[in-house]
């Protein structure tokens, strides 16, 4: 079995930052990506057969991306770039289980960067599983990367700024928005109050722009709103939605209903630890940024020495951070595999760490209004279901519950949440938020739900038959 | 969902249209869509039904995680539609609760 030197698994922002600085310093990358082409979710290229005739209307992230995409392509003689190809495990002696082609095969690093984002905050209340609502990053996938429209007439429900972003380009690629619900309190004064952080000018430049296209296309934006139930026979046909408090619970005299065919919901982010959970690194429970994250070191190291994470999938804060942070858990393997001296790295470290600083200091206040308050894990009823691969509706959970069960690997057992094909992923975060909140517990000892290999389905006859080694 | 325009022309050229076929009906999808866009387009949006409350469901997380778009596709079970291109005259079909598929 072949060794590497260095592995990365994700070709997002931070994982293509991170290649290109180490392979500058003269390391030999190896870097994994389950898509097709490199870009992650948030640098996401058109598909083969679309031909854009304007791509700078596509907004400064697809210019950021586009750049780092170039660079990336010309240092193919030392970034060995693997398309289509998932980490479905990681074992002992430092080994990845890959599955690509229809073929599983094994593969051993000396160094690993574990950067595989963040997905769609899932925020269960009743009707939440009917065809037509879709998460804010799923539609944004559509309109963005195949230009089709999720439905003729939408909500967007959420909170923080992506769902600016995913207006913005539903508006122009001609969509009809019927509200845009903004839980947070954002106040009369936001923007003034944003504007009082200096330095951080560009964010600031690209927020008002996205509100002045949504002014302009005269969609009502309600803060302190939210959508308390999908109806529809079959799909979406209508929302409810209502006025919240300060803790998110709807004020139900101001609840109305609205006629839309679709809903996108866009609660913030949940980082994607599987890997980084598999690999037993250690975890801390922080709900800004999104969740369970991996505990790291300056340099993005983990509590497993040459186990490194960045980006969206080691704490939600967007594709800024997550380029810088790659950029130093690059230089920090480049320096730790002596291809540059420690001074060196120190030096190439200062100039990442300090726009970090800048940009964290502007995310706090948006980590503020955007953290899930407790209202919003009481909007599911009885009948709502809550674990959409197992169909395990509230009522089943509530009953299991009851039986002093305070751990969700226990509730795991009695209910078999989180053992379907999404492994956890769509009910694993919200149920942590239940259990936190009725229990009132901290999310330690309510734990999470402990991935498992495969990370993803992988057909038994991919993992019975070519057993491959590369 | 009303019917209309889905697909978006205006600065964007489409690859080559061709017909994809979903429970029998022949669909339109262009090179370059997934079956799950091509479906959405079709203006089909219930992809499969849950196996035990027997619920429809469609696309959901649209990036390969949720399992919400599983669809039989040439005969291979458990395909996600959002995650898979449409070929030529592929077939896709809905995928049925274990309930309904026993009958």
């Amino acid at each position: 079995m072949k060794e590497c030197d260095f592995v990365i698994i994700g070709g997002g922002p931070g994982g293509i930052a991170a290649a290109i600085k180490a392979a500058q310093a003269g390391v030999n990358v190896t870097l994994l990506d389950e898509n097709e082409r490199p870009g992650g979710q948030c640098f996401r290229q058109f598909e083969k057969g679309f031909t854009v005739a304007d791509p700078d209307a596509l907004g400064p992230d697809y210019r950021d991306g586009q750049e780092l995409l170039h660079q990336l392509n010309s240092m193919q003689d030392k970034i060995r770039y693997l398309n289509n190809t998932l980490v479905w495990g990681i074992f002992e002696d430092r080994t990845l289980a890959l599955a690509r082609n229809g073929t599983t095969s094994s593969l051993r690093f000396k160094h690993l960067l574990v950067a595989t984002g963040a997905y769609d905050r899932p925020v269960p209340f009743p009707g939440w599983t009917l065809p037509g609502v879709f998460t804010a990053g799923g539609a944004q996938k559509l309109v963005k990367s195949e230009c089709v429209l999720p439905g003729q007439n939408i909500l967007l429900a959420g909170t923080g700024p992506l769902q600016l972003v995913l207006a913005d380009q539903i508006l122009k690629a001609g969509g009809r928005i019927e509200a845009i619900l903004e839980a947070g309190n954002i106040g009369e004064n936001w923007i003034r109050g944003l504007m009082g952080i200096w330095g951080n000018w560009d964010f600031l430049k690209e927020g008002m722009r996205y509100l002045r296209s949504i002014q302009k296309a005269g969609v009502p934006f309600l803060r302190s709103h939210v959508i308390l139930e999908a109806r529809g026979d079959g799909q979406v046909e209508e929302a409810v939605i209502a006025k919240v408090d300060k803790n998110w619970r709807p004020r139900l005299n101001t609840a109305r209903s609205v006629k839309v065919d679709t809903i996108c919901l866009g609660y913030g982010l949940v980082p994607s630890t599987e890997l980084t959970m598999l690999a037993e690194c250690e975890h801390k429970y922080d709900l800004k940024q999104g969740g369970y994250i991996p505990l790291r070191k300056a340099n993005m190291e983990t509590s497993v020495p040459g186990i490194y994470a960045v980006g969206d999938g080691a704490g939600v804060a967007g594709r800024k951070v997550a380029i810088e942070e790659g950029c130093i858990a690059g230089i920090s393997v480049a320096s730790a595999l002596g291809c540059i001296p420690h001074a060196k790295a120190r030096e190439q470290i200062k100039p990442c760490r300090k726009r970090l600083d800048k940009i964290n200091r502007f995310r706090k206040i948006l980590d503020d209004i955007s953290l899930p308050r407790k209202g919003l894990y009481e909007l599911a009823t009885d009948d709502t279901v809550i674990c959409r691969c197992e169909d395990v509706t509230l009522k089943q959970l509530k009953a299991a519950l009851a039986d002093d069960t305070i751990q969700i690997k226990d509730l795991k057992r009695m209910t078999r949440i989180g053992m379907g094909p999404c492994e956890g992923r769509m009910c694993g975060p919200s149920i942590i938020e239940m259990m936190r909140h009725r229990l009132n517990a901290v999310a330690e000892d309510v734990g999470y739900l402990k991935p498992r290999p495969s990370i993803k389905p992988v057909a038994l006859g991919v993992l019975a038959g070519n057993n491959s080694r590369s | 969902m009303s019917k209309g325009e889905r697909r978006v022309y205006q600065g964007v050229e489409r690859g080559q249209p061709f017909e994809i076929e979903v429970d029998g009906e022949k669909i339109v999808a262009h090179e370059g869509e997934t079956i799950g866009a091509a479906l959405l387009a079709a203006g089909r949006r219930t992809l499969r039904y849950t196996h035990k409350l027997e619920q429809p469901r469609g696309l959901y997380c649209g990036i390969g995680l949720c399992q919400e778009c599983r669809m039989t596709v040439n005969g291979i079970p458990n395909t996600q539609a959002c995650q898979t291109l449409a070929t030529p005259g592929c077939q896709v079909e809905t995928q049925k609760s274990f309930n309904k598929r026993k009958s």
